[in-house]
This record gives C-alpha cells, sequence and structure tokens, in this order.
C-alpha cells in the first residue's frame, strides 16, 4: 500500500519551463494562393521549368520547389480569377501549348519554415525547401537544456524565492554567471525607495557596482541575506569572474526573476545585454510573453532568450504584481 | 512643432546636459523634469560613469523628483502626474514605460531615438494604458547631430560647432 508513495518520493518531479519564442518559430506560417498546371507531357517537363523560370521568377517563393510530379506552381494568384491565368503566361511569352488549360488555385507557404514542424505542416501542400537549424529546434521543441541543466536553472531560481521570503518581498531577481555558476548579484523590489528600484533594476546595479560602478547604496541587509543563502545553499557561489576581458555590464549572464519583467525591466536587460531570462510567475504587465516581448523586438541590436514557469507555483506563493 | 517661450527654455536647458554628456563621453541626451513651472530635477545620461546601462537621463531624473517630493512632503503620484518632461531625445522604451507607470503629463522631446525609442523601435502606448502625452521634433537635427557626433567618436566639445548650431535653431 505505501508502494505508490514511495514511488512518488523517488523520482521527483523535474523542473519545467517553457521558452517564450518569436512568433516565427511556433506560430502557423500564412499561405498564399498560387496558380497550378499540368503539363501534358512529362518528358518536357525541365523545359517547362527553364521556361517559366525565365519569363516568370517567382523570387519571393524560392522556398517551393516549382514541380510537383506532373503539377508545375505557375504564378501567385492575385485579383484575377482563374481564366485569366492562361492569359497572363501567354502575354509573357510562355507556350500555354505545354500545359492542360485546366489551371487550379492552391495555397501553400507564403514564408519559409523555420522549423521542421511548420515544414512538415506547408510540405503537404506543396514540396518546399527546408534547412534545418539545430538551435532554433532544441528552442522550439523545448529541449534546450539537460536535466541537470534544468536542476541548475532551478537553484538559483530557489535562491531568488529564498530572498523573496528572507525579505518578505514579493519579487526578486538573482543575476548568475553561468560560466562559473556564481551569483554575480541579487535585487529585491525596493520600490518604495525609488518607484525605479524594481528587482531586475536592483540586480542590474549589483552587477555594475561589481564591475566599480553603481549607483544605489547597497541594501542594509544585502550581506546578512547573503550568509542567509550561503548557510543554506551548500556550494553557492558568490562573486565574478574577471578572466578574459574582463565583465561587460551583463554580457553572457543569465537573471532569474520570481516574476515574469515589466517592459522597464525587460528593456533594462536588452540594454545590460543580459543571455538569458527565467522568470516563474507570468504578470499581465509582463514584457517577456504576457503584453509583449521585447527581448525579439526585431529593431533592438540585442536580444536574449526568455523562459517562462520556472518553479512557477513555488515563485505564485512568494510573488507578483509589480 | 510649436512651442511656448518657456518650453522653448526648458528644451534649451535640456539641451545644455545633452552638450555636456557629450563632453563627458556619454551617450547625448539632456533632460530636464517641471512641476508647477519650475525645474524640479536635471541631468544627463550617466552610464558609462556608473557601468549600469540603465542610467539614462529620465531614470536619473524620477529619483531626483522622488527626493524633491520627499523633501517637500508631496504626495509622490500626485506630484507625478503634473510632472511635464523635456528631453532632447525620443525616450527609450525603458524609460517611456516607466514614465507611463508614474503618469507623467507630457514628453516633449527633440529627434527620434531610431535604437531604442519607445514608440519609434517598439510602441509602448500600444500595449499598453498611457495618460501621457507625447510630442515630438523640438530641434531635432541639433539633437541627432549630437547623437552622430557621439557614434562616430568625434571629439565631442568642439565649441565653434556647439555655438554654431544651436546660435542657428534657437
Ligand atoms: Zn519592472
Ligand atoms: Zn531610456
Amino acid at each position: 500500500m505505501n508502494a505508490p508513495k514511495r514511488l512518488k518520493l523517488e523520482t521527483p518531479t523535474k523542473p519545467t519551463l517553457t521558452p517564450i519564442l518569436a512568433d516565427e518559430l511556433y506560430k502557423e506560417l500564412p499561405l498564399i494562393d498560387v496558380y497550378v498546371g499540368k503539363i501534358k507531357d512529362p518528358k518536357t517537363t525541365s523545359k517547362v521549368v527553364v521556361e517559366l523560370n525565365s519569363v516568370l521568377p517567382i523570387p519571393e517563393l524560392t522556398h517551393l520547389k516549382r514541380v510537383r510530379g506532373k503539377e508545375i506552381l505557375l504564378f501567385p494568384k492575385g485579383d484575377n480569377d482563374e481564366d485569366d491565368c492562361l492569359t497572363v503566361l501567354k502575354q509573357k511569352g510562355f507556350d500555354v501549348d505545354l500545359i492542360e488549360s485546366q489551371v487550379r488555385v492552391i495555397a501553400v507557404a507564403e514564408i519559409p519554415p523555420k522549423v521542421r514542424k511548420q515544414y512538415e505542416v506547408v510540405h503537404k501542400l506543396w514540396p518546399c525547401n527546408f534547412h534545418s537549424n539545430a538551435y532554433w529546434e532544441k528552442l522550439s521543441t523545448n529541449s534546450l537544456f539537460s536535466d541537470s541543466e534544468l536542476e541548475q536553472h532551478a537553484k538559483f531560481m530557489r535562491i531568488a524565492i529564498d530572498i523573496c521570503d528572507i525579505c518578505s518581498v514579493r519579487v526578486s531577481a538573482v543575476v548568475v554567471d553561468p560560466v562559473i555558476t556564481s551569483v554575480v548579484g541579487f535585487g529585491f523590489d525596493q520600490t518604495s525607495d525609488y518607484p525605479t528600484k524594481h528587482a531586475v533594476m536592483v540586480a542590474i546595479d549589483e552587477v555594475a557596482r561589481s564591475q566599480k560602478g553603481g549607483v544605489w547604496p547597497r541594501h542594509q541587509n544585502y550581506d546578512k541575506i547573503q550568509s542567509l543563502l550561503k548557510m543554506k545553499h551548500e556550494n553557492l557561489q558568490f562573486g565574478f569572474s574577471t578572466s578574459g576581458e574582463g565583465p561587460y555590464l551583463c554580457t553572457g549572464y543569465s537573471v532569474y526573476t520570481t516574476c515574469e519583467p515589466c517592459i522597464t525591466c525587460a528593456m533594462a536587460l536588452v540594454h545590460s545585454r543580459a543571455k538569458r531570462v527565467f522568470y516563474g510567475v507570468k504578470s499581465e504587465k509582463g514584457a517577456l510573453g504576457s503584453s509583449c516581448k521585447i527581448h525579439i523586438v526585431e529593431n533592438l541590436n540585442h536580444h536574449y532568450e526568455a523562459f517562462a514557469g520556472l518553479l512557477e507555483t513555488e515563485c505564485r506563493a512568494v510573488s507578483c504584481e509589480q | 512643432m510649436e512651442l511656448t517661450d518657456t518650453e522653448q527654455q526648458f528644451m534649451e536647458k535640456a539641451f545644455e546636459y545633452a552638450y555636456e554628456a557629450l563632453a563627458a563621453k556619454e551617450v547625448p541626451v539632456g533632460c530636464i523634469f517641471v512641476y508647477k513651472d519650475e525645474i524640479v530635477a536635471l541631468g544627463r545620461n550617466t552610464v558609462n560613469e556608473s557601468r549600469n546601462a540603465t542610467r539614462h537621463t529620465e531614470i536619473n531624473c524620477i529619483e531626483q523628483v522622488t527626493d524633491y517630493c520627499r523633501d517637500k512632503g508631496l504626495d509622490l503620484g500626485a506630484a507625478f502626474r503634473q510632472v511635464c518632461v523635456y528631453v532632447t531625445v525620443e525616450p527609450c522604451i525603458m524609460c517611456i514605460n516607466a514614465l507611463y507607470d508614474l503618469g507623467v503629463h507630457s514628453v516633449v522631446f527633440g529627434c527620434k531615438n531610431d535604437r531604442f525609442g519607445g514608440q519609434t523601435v517598439f510602441d509602448v502606448g500600444s500595449v499598453r494604458q498611457a495618460p501621457t502625452r507625447i510630442k515630438g521634433g523640438w530641434r531635432a537635427e541639433e539633437a541627432m547631430n549630437l547623437l552622430k557626433e557621439f557614434y562616430k567618436g568625434v571629439n565631442p566639445s568642439a565649441p565653434p560647432s556647439k555655438v554654431k548650431v544651436r546660435g542657428k535653431k534657437t
């Protein structure tokens, strides 16, 4: 009778998280209508393709193959109806006798697929080129991290949760140098001090302090909190690496925060060149998935990875709404 | 765009700090916050000297206003809602969101911010409620030239061009 319970104890659930992806990495691809004709004599296929490519190249659809069996992709359907298709071909100087007079319209992928899942959908509609990108595949299938790496991320999120507990605040942030698995700085909500002192902003200023900068005086209990954390977490490292060219802002660093950062904090992390941001609970005002995705705004000169839902239940217990 | 004489003077002040930033090898953005026709915060970017990429002039000014309100025993929320911000460059995504959070009355800026602008690069106002009135374009070319000079790495404090440009526009 005790067996199931014991089994449960022996297999602690492994931490989970969800990558917050750019739309292009998970959304269904937009489709576009194209005219498709049938080649009368298969022996003329290559001739038809060469001729069509010369009189009617489709530069915007180069991800699509021109031919499927006897079928040939003619050109994207505009506003004209199907009867006009052959007229257009004739006007362009194409020998329409090479294809059947019957032309049909089908929907095909308007843009190239980025990940295999999208490829498999649109390839069925019309043959499509696809260049698999290992990193995008891992990100989009949520398999970027090994179990031990997930455990490591959870460990740092637990530090953030402990800081909330110790300080009786709802939001905290921990900045980690993943190369040396060390906490470079941490911060927690001090908006009663200045409205700008969101947890992430305070943590960023702590990182600045580690680089002989920073503007806000360190919280009076900072060292005390640090020793409490050290007592609770064996082998927890604090400090930064000075190897190589030395640290610059939050370059290469991971940030763990109990609550989804707001637009200000999310953009502060862009300015600071953070590498990865992990958060526990989603927030209505959150800028890493909820209200927008600041970490992947196309025209910004720096992007970072964002992951939601790490130790969500535990974070929810302490967290939210900044 | 049109500004009252007083507003023009406020912008002139903001530009002074932008020039100061350039001379200090900081991104040349200057800003002043006005509360009931009184300048209650002023300054420039201090990103390099603080090694903190979030120390934009608006963030620095928000903290000055907080100190001011504490000093005068003013209600922070109420005071910020009457604050007018004059800044030489369109606030970035980070700063405009902070200003929206505080519900400042208005923002007047010089040139657009092509790299980080909170309207131009990503329109923060499109994803949240924002009571703040924003208008831009005052001495835009001059503000943009300051940025260009900074990113070119040209000696910032060359007085002749400074005098010339400012004389021409004001
Ligand atoms: Zn925030
Ligand atoms: Zn800014």
